[in-house]
């Protein structure tokens, strides 16, 4: 048993236990409280991995700002106090599905292996991360950009009250 | 004459037709519509006799429609044969319907009788006209229609209408066998044509067994019209009927329609021994059975009809003895002194108003006409020396010995004995002894009903002289210029015969005149002497119970089988189908509920599905 | 050296990606259906990352790409709540039991 192994199964632990609780908690406030665990237990993960920088934007993107307007999001919008459930057969049927799923895709990756890979990753990782950003992936990283700027401006547009709407209400 | 033979029928025909339209005329001379045609039909007929009995014959046919290569045709034909029974069916369905507008004098309904009657005559003659089967068979049914409507003519009494259904369902079942015979000699044959399917027996075109099961089938129809033994509880139930009915159909005519068949049919018969003997053996058992019966029964009219079945059978066992002119010439003899009998017994219901032997007595002083007329016929049917039946009967006897059947004859000999007996009880009970019973305002029937009473009784008394030993055998000669070949032409057997056959119904009569007139045997000393079997022989041998007990209980079970299943099985299949089907649209119309996640649940469904069964396949991922 | 094996790796992301998947179906309130979608993103990204470092020729596309997929799932994210902040000031819920104007 290596600390990689234990840090492993410690983490796994945690984004799953953060997941659970995001299915089984009742107020919507703890359920993404819960999820928090998860994500910061997934950058913890891709540390593991070899790839710090993916880490630590992985806490900064969800951790903090994804999170965050969840929150605003719950706080704009009204709740009730516990979360109803489904209808049972819905629930029922989406679980089966998912078991289901789960075994298939389980039989399918439980003897994949690649062998083990003497990759260097973790060396400079930011570092190279940012030569192929910028060299390689430099097209897709500028149609990212372009692609955040689109998801601002619509979702200004899309939340923000209407003129008409204004009128209607005075 | 005999061009316008196919005209004999049509008079009937017109005669319905017009009583229809004329039938809420309340005027009883509408009744002289019916006689005169009939009467029309009668000349015509008899002219056709005539000309037949000089060697013509005729036979026109034409093309009804094509089957394929085979044509079905339709026609009209008079041979000896049929030529016979045209006179017997025009002259008494002529007496009759004189007969009838006495007896049936104040009946609400007496046109609507008369075109009944009118049909019916038009069906019977229509049936023997037909040269091929096929329109006979269709003759026949319309002949059933006949029946079934006159003996339903009181339908508003619950037993006539039994009895109407019930011979409409009896004969039915009798008609299956004939149907079956007519379709497996069209398919062997190819033709309906008396005349084609003789030629092709004649050259040996048909296998031994497809003739005998042929000849058999077409036995059944003539075993269910002319009440043969497992199919002859329908006629004493006819009797429901107004006696003038009961006298042309279920004594002259529409009965005798079944010996008619067979006799038409004879090379069919001839061609199969098994099947002759089939006949025989029928035709004897019947003849001493309904006989046997016929010694207690109380009702007059049911002593005569079972005295009908046993005649019949009597014909049945002459036709399968190879005995084809006797059993023709006891069918005509036969016609002439049971009409005559059945006339006489309406004459004295409609003189006492009621059918209970027990009730009558006493009659012959004042029935001074139909007494006599009564006398003749029983008689006649005793066989009695100089009277027709005795000839007739000798004859079938004769032949019955000749052919070697030697259990049947004496079978014939006895039921013959019964015949005398039962004749003479009822004319002792009904003519003779004291008066029993109310008898008021009794008196001698119209000139209407005695006349054609009458003609029958002379009738009865000379129809026997168409063939004797004595005098020459006419009938035999007249019926050999037909198509079928007689194979014992003369039936000569010993010289013994006629002796034996006049003592027992001498035996008979006697017996009888010592029971019921001198009282010199006890009344029940039958009934003391074998307690079981004249109970059993009361009650008709439990035929009528057998059947209720096990067909009609039988199919009543079997129907509601039947309407168990209907309504659990195929309705429960049905509703099962329909509530599928339901539960299936309301299945997929919750589905559609408009929400995404529903939408994606089953999405994701179907995928994992998708998986599941590329995974088992091993398909994608292997 | 032995270390955890590309297995447990992939194995924590499917489960992870059940429950997201789970969670997206059968919540009915549309902030946690969001958020469950981006536990399903997550899922992915660590299957991308894994097999960066594990798979037959590693190297950093794998990193890159879940770069990529982490700011559209930002994007998303942003839209998605827009979308239910708009939603909401119409039918005043958050219930997707509700939301069934696609019946109609």
């Amino acid at each position: 048993m290596t600390g990689e192994m234990i840090a492993f199964f410690l983490l796994a632990l945690t984004a799953i236990t953060g997941g659970v609780l995001l299915i089984n908690l009742t107020n919507v406030v703890h359920m993404v409280v819960a999820l928090i665990f998860t994500f910061i237990a997934i950058a913890g993960i891709y540390i593991t991995l070899s790839a710090e920088f993916v880490a630590v934007v992985q806490v900064l993107i969800y951790s903090g700002a994804i999170t965050i307007i969840m929150l605003f999001g719950i706080m704009l919008t009204r709740h009730q106090e516990k979360e109803k459930t489904a209808p049972r057969l819905k629930v029922w049927l989406a679980g089966g599905s998912i078991a289901l799923f789960f075994i298939i895709m389980y039989g399918k990756i439980k003897d994949l292996n690649f062998g083990q890979q003497n990759a260097e990753l973790h060396i400079d990782n930011t570092k190279k991360i940012g030569i192929e950003l910028y060299s390689h992936y430099v097209i897709p990283f500028e149609l990212t950009s372009v692609l955040l700027l689109v998801a601002l401006i619509g979702s200004i547009i899309l939340a923000k009250r209407d003129d008409d709407e204004k009128e209607a209400k005075k | 004459m005999l061009q316008m033979s196919w005209l004999i029928p049509l008079f009937p025909l017109l005669s319905f037709i017009l009583l229809v339209v004329f039938r809420k005329s309340s005027n009883e001379n509408t009744a002289w519509i019916g006689v005169l045609l009939t009467g029309a039909s009668f000349v015509l007929s008899f002219g056709a006799w005539l000309a037949v009995w000089q060697g013509d014959g005729i036979k026109v046919e034409g093309t009804w429609f094509q089957l394929g290569e085979r044509a079905i045709t339709m026609g009209y034909e008079v041979n000896p044969l049929n030529a016979l029974m045209l006179v017997i069916v025009s002259l008494v369905s002529l007496l009759v319907h004189l007969y009838s507008k006495g007896y049936m004098h104040g009946d609400e309904r007496f046109s609507v009788f008369f075109a009944y009657l009118g049909l019916f005559s038009f069906a019977m003659l229509g049936l023997v006209l037909s040269p091929n089967l096929l329109q006979l068979y269709m003759f026949w049914e319309l002949v059933g229609l006949g029946s079934f409507l006159l003996i339903g003519f009181y339908y508003f009494k619950p037993e006539a209408k039994a009895a109407a259904k019930k011979a409409f369902v009896m004969t039915r079942i009798g008609d299956v066998g004939l149907f079956i015979g007519m379709v497996l000699l069209f398919w062997q044959v190819g033709s309906f044509e008396y005349d084609e399917i003789f030629s092709a027996i004649k050259n040996g075109e048909l296998s031994q067994s497809m003739l005998t099961l042929t000849a058999i089938c077409i036995f059944v129809g003539a075993i269910g019209k002319s009440g043969q033994l497992p199919l002859h509880t329908w006629l004493p139930d006819a009797m429901e009927g107004p006696t003038p009915v009961s006298a042309l159909i279920h004594a002259a005519t529409m009965v005798a329609a079944g010996v008619y068949l067979v006799a038409a049919m004879y090379p069919l018969f001839q061609a199969s021994e098994t099947a002759l003997t089939v006949v025989a053996v029928v035709g004897g058992v019947t003849a001493i059975f309904a006989a046997s019966i016929g010694l207690m029964q109380k009702d007059i009219k049911r002593v005569l009809a079972y005295s009908t079945v046993s005649q019949l059978g009597y014909m049945m066992l002459a036709l399968g003895a190879s005995g084809y002119v006797a059993g023709i010439f006891h069918l005509t003899t036969h016609a002439f002194f049971k009409a005559l009998l059945f006339l006489a017994a309406g004459s004295v219901i409609h003189a006492v108003h009621t059918q209970n032997i027990e009730e009558m007595g006493g009659l012959w002083k004042k029935l001074n006409i139909t007494g006599p007329l009564f006398l003749i016929g029983a008689l006649a049917i005793s066989g009695i020396p100089l009277l027709s039946g005795f000839f007739s009967k000798d004859e079938i006897l004769m032949s019955t010995y000749a052919d070697g059947k030697y259990g049947l004859f004496w079978i014939a000999v006895i039921a013959a004995f019964m015949t005398a007996f039962y004749m003479f009880r009822l004319f002792f009970l009904v003519f003779t002894g004291k008066p029993r019973g109310s008898q008021k305002g009794v008196h001698e029937s119209p000139s209407v009903m005695t006349l054609p009473m009458i003609v029958l009784g002379v009738l009865a008394v000379v129809a026997g002289y168409l063939n004797t030993p004595w005098f020459g055998t006419f009938l035999t000669d007249y019926l050999s210029q037909g198509p079928v070949e007689l194979l014992h032409a003369d039936h000569h057997g010993p010289v013994w015969i006629p002796f034996v056959a006049t003592a027992v119904a001498l035996l008979g009569i006697g017996l009888a005149y010592m029971i019921y007139q001198k009282g010199s045997v006890s009344r029940d000393w039958l009934t003391r002497t074998f307690p079981g079997l004249s109970h059993v022989i009361y009650n008709k041998w439990f035929v009528d119970e057998g059947y209720d007990r096990t067909v009609v209980k039988g199919t009543t079970g079997l129907s509601w089988l039947g309407v168990w299943f209907d309504k659990y099985v195929i309705e429960g299949l049905v509703a099962g189908v329909v509530s599928g089907v339901q539960a299936l649209s309301r299945l997929g119309s919750e589905m559609q509920n408009g929400q995404v996640q529903s939408y994606g649940t089953f999405a994701i469904f179907g995928l994992v599905l998708l998986l599941l069964i590329a995974a088992l396949s091993g398909g994608y991922f292997s | 050296m032995s270390s955890v094996p590309l297995t447990a790796y992939l194995m924590l992301a499917l489960i992870l990606f059940c429950i997201g998947l789970f969670g997206a179906l059968t919540k009915r309130n549309a902030v946690i259906v969001l958020i469950s979608i981006e536990l399903m993103l997550n899922a992915v990204n660590i299957n991308l990352v894994a097999f960066a470092k594990y798979s037959l020729n590693p190297g950093l596309t794998g990193q890159v790409f879940s770069l990529f997929t982490i700011t559209v799932a930002a994007a998303e994210a942003a839209v998605g709540l827009a979308i239910l902040i708009a939603l909401y000031r119409n039918r005043q819920t958050v219930n997707v039991d509700e939301m069934d104007t696609m019946k109609r």
